[in-house]
């Protein structure tokens, strides 16, 4: 088989197209609403709307104005105009939570989207006991957070917890894992990605569910190689539920709060330490109020802008 | 196949910006407080109290609360979670649903003083003097409450921090309890050499003893953080002392290089395994482990290098609100709770101190000889988190688990710090959140 013939075939399957098959556009779907149906969707929008604006709306507007005014909870001081933006932006702990925010979510992103993809892919096989074995791959993500970090505590907190006594053991020392800052970080995101990757093989499994096998029969009969078809053809018609799962999970990951401040508080020395323990911090502990709303409000702006890029990548994504 | 999106960019956005909204609205969200103002229904006297201790001491609280009937007025209980306690409190006294007297915070009452929230309670202490309560309170507790104002507070419990000992890793250590910081030193050695810390602390997540334990020492050897003026003090001599006194028993690993780490748990867990045999605690911790043999016990108070012995005390408090019913009644519930408070130790479901002598000298609080110690030897000699100044404010509040305490512990337990550079850095985070 030439590889002319391949490329077409695996171009096709990309398109989720069966041999010889025919396209399954759907076109234009745009159809012009009348005037009243119209008016019927805004009155039936209506409710919704208004809660919307003061679930969200009121506490956005609030959160406005506590960031550019100085004083506390309970009394909003004098308008600063971006004064408390300044303060945040120039502070080295604002910079360095950034810093470990951005490792820790594409860490927690990537790894429990790899782990998840690899465990999905292995659910599609068949092993025995398949349905028990899901269930259990559920448990990290179904476990309430306090649960599992208490878990996670007696497993590596003291020289005498279980891993600990494993590398010792073994001969490799007694690594520290909430009490060194490298390790800590690295204990942090290994738990999340732990907690994370259930959801992800869920997103991954769906996803797979939806592909039809005959794509993978043509590929075969185009002689493309296991990895060829991982790469051509499964990771392209995933890509737009992939795309939704990390938008979610990167959210997930930067507003994570437990997660991090049950097993380390964002210790030691700031090593854990996130954006969104920063803003508790500043907001609870030292009472700041500005200027901690001003972390929640540069957060959700960066939020916003990597849901963009992602969203665009969904979009490209699509197949027509 | 088609993928046409079923919705577009611009609901995409607003979608996106609404959970992305989730921080904006846990920084400014509001509280759980959902009754009425300062008085409850029916005008009576809303008392809102913190889980001191087991839920037992809940129950008796709630029906101590509910026995109250001065001032032509009822009272009504209920318990505040320490879990973002100071958001609930805030959001409630902004929305006038806050309580009209509560216990809470050791530096609350100062906090709230500062929004011009709290009612003062002279006229509670002119009271206490006519009826002879004033007489009983240990020496020094209530004049750290008095501000210019007045009265912001009236201490009813103690959280004391002493150093505690377990005889039996002394007496297998071959050496002595520690009189002195020399003998900690020593101690700590010979302790080391039988697999064991001699000085337990930790500072992972959520626990403060770490914290309480650099201001025990640098208070123990006649420093603090603040001065007498009670103005930031850090850079004093004898901070730096106690630091570096600390940073050697780190280098010495005579405190648990892992303790950084540990939550409250983990420590407890050390001092019940017999992992370590001296440190600071608070009071009760051999009943806080379960220790029913005696072996875990107060030690005397310990000499700096300059002779000074002193010791850290946290006076909880209980404070009255501007938005009450009724002063007269939010006043007459705190000399009514405060008479009743000692059912709380003749019925031992309270670890805290007493404030009260008489309290002190209960057959049931007096049969533990711990007790007993600390009320002898470590209450008299007490500093509070203003040391070495005297009077209280609202500033400790940032201090007391503030992000520069913690840091500054956690620099100090890892050992890879000099006491001056991790006392500048302390020094710097204090300052900034304070000038706001």
């Amino acid at each position: 088989m030439s590889s002319t013939t391949t490329s077409s075939g695996l171009a096709r399957a990309r398109k989720g197209l069966a041999p010889g098959g025919s396209g399954g556009g759907t076109g234009n779907r745009k159809s012009k609403l009348s005037a009243q149906t119209s008016r019927t969707f805004f009155w039936l929008l209506l409710p919704s709307v208004i809660l919307l604006v003061l679930i969200h709306g009121y506490p956005l507007f609030h959160a406005g104005i506590q960031a550019t005014h100085d004083g506390n909870l309970i009394q909003t001081g004098s308008f600063v105009g971006l004064e408390n933006f300044q303060k945040v932006l120039s502070s080295p702990a604002f910079w360095k939570a950034a810093q470990f925010t951005l490792l820790f979510t594409i860490v927690g992103v990537f790894g429990s989207w790899a782990v998840g993809l690899g465990l999905a892919l292995l659910l599609r096989t068949k092993i025995p006991a398949g349905g028990t074995f899901k269930v259990l791959l559920l448990l990290p993500w179904v476990v309430p957070i306090v649960v599992s970090s208490t878990a996670w505590n007696w497993l590596v907190a003291t020289p005498d917890s279980l891993i600990p006594s494993i590398f010792r053991n073994l001969g490799l020392g007694t690594p520290l894992f909430l009490a060194d800052p490298t390790l800590a970080a690295v204990t942090v995101m290994i738990f999340k990605v732990w907690v994370s990757f259930p959801f992800m093989m869920m997103m991954t499994s769906a996803a797979l569910a939806s592909v039809d096998t005959t794509v993978y029969e043509a590929a075969n009969m185009d002689g493309a190689s296991r990895f060829q078809q991982f790469t051509q053809i499964t990771l392209p018609l995933i890509a737009r539920s992939t795309y939704i799962s990390w938008i979610l999970m990167t959210i997930f990951c930067v507003n994570d709060f437990p997660t991090i401040y049950l097993l380390t508080g964002g210790g030691p020395v700031d090593a854990t330490t996130s954006l969104v323990v920063l803003a508790y911090r500043t907001v609870f502990q030292d009472f700041a109020t500005g200027p901690g709303v001003a972390i929640a409000f540069l957060m959700t702006i960066t939020l916003v802008v990597v849901s963009v890029i992602l969203y665009r990548q969904i979009r490209k994504s699509s197949v027509e | 196949m088609s993928t046409q999106t079923a919705f577009s960019r611009r609901n995409f956005l607003g979608l996106t910006a609404a959970a992305a909204s989730v921080p904006l609205l846990a920084a400014c969200g509001g509280g759980s407080a959902t009754q009425g103002g300062g008085g409850a229904a029916g005008g009576a006297v809303k008392f809102w109290d913190m889980p001191w201790a087991a839920p037992a001491y809940n129950d008796a609280a709630k029906k101590v609360t509910e026995g109250f009937s001065g001032a032509n007025s009822k009272a009504s209980y209920q318990l505040i979670q320490w879990n973002n306690f100071y958001q609930t409190f805030s959001s409630a006294i902004a929305s006038k649903t806050g309580p009209a007297v509560s216990t809470g915070g050791g530096f609350q009452a100062f906090q709230f003083d500062d929004q011009g929230q709290i009612a003062y309670a002279d006229n509670v202490v002119e009271s206490m003097k006519k009826n002879g309560m004033y007489d009983d309170f240990l020496p020094g507790l209530l004049e750290p409450f008095k501000s210019s104002k007045g009265y912001v507070a009236i201490p009813w419990q103690l959280s004391m921090r002493v150093f505690w000992y377990r005889k039996s890793l002394f007496e297998k250590a071959g050496v002595e309890a520690p009189k002195d910081w020399a003998s900690i030193l020593e101690s700590g050695k010979a302790l080391k050499k039988i697999g064991v810390f001699g000085f337990a602390t930790g500072s992972g997540s959520g626990n403060n003893f770490g914290n309480h334990a650099m201001i025990q020492m640098m208070a123990n050897n006649g420093g603090g953080v603040f001065g007498t003026d009670g103005q930031l003090d850090v850079m004093n001599d004898r901070n730096i002392e106690a630091v570096e006194f600390l940073l050697e028993l780190v280098s010495n690993g005579i405190i648990d290089p892992a303790a950084v780490g540990y939550t409250s748990e983990n420590l407890d867990a050390d001092w019940k395994g017999g992992k370590v045999a001296f440190g600071p605690h608070a009071t009760q911790l051999d009943h806080r482990v379960g220790d029913k043999t005696s072996d875990i016990v107060v030690a005397s108070p310990i000499a700096g290098p300059h002779g000074d012995k002193h010791g850290l005390v946290f006076a909880n408090n209980i404070m009255m609100y501007t938005n009450t019913p009724s002063q007269e009644a939010s006043e007459a519930f705190v000399e009514y709770f405060l008479g009743q408070s000692k059912t709380f130790w003749q019925q031992k479901l309270i670890n805290a101190l007493p404030v009260f002598k008489s309290i002190t000298e209960l057959p049931e609080f007096a049969a533990d000889p711990n007790n007993v110690k600390i009320v002898k030897e470590w209450q008299p000699i007490a500093k509070t988190f203003a040391a070495q100044g005297t009077t209280l404010n609202g500033s400790l509040a940032a201090l007391d688990g503030g992000q520069a305490l913690n840091q500054f512990t956690q620099t100090v337990l890892t050992g890879k710090t000099d006491a001056k550079s991790a006392l500048q850095a302390f020094e710097s985070g204090l300052k900034s959140v304070l000038k706001k």
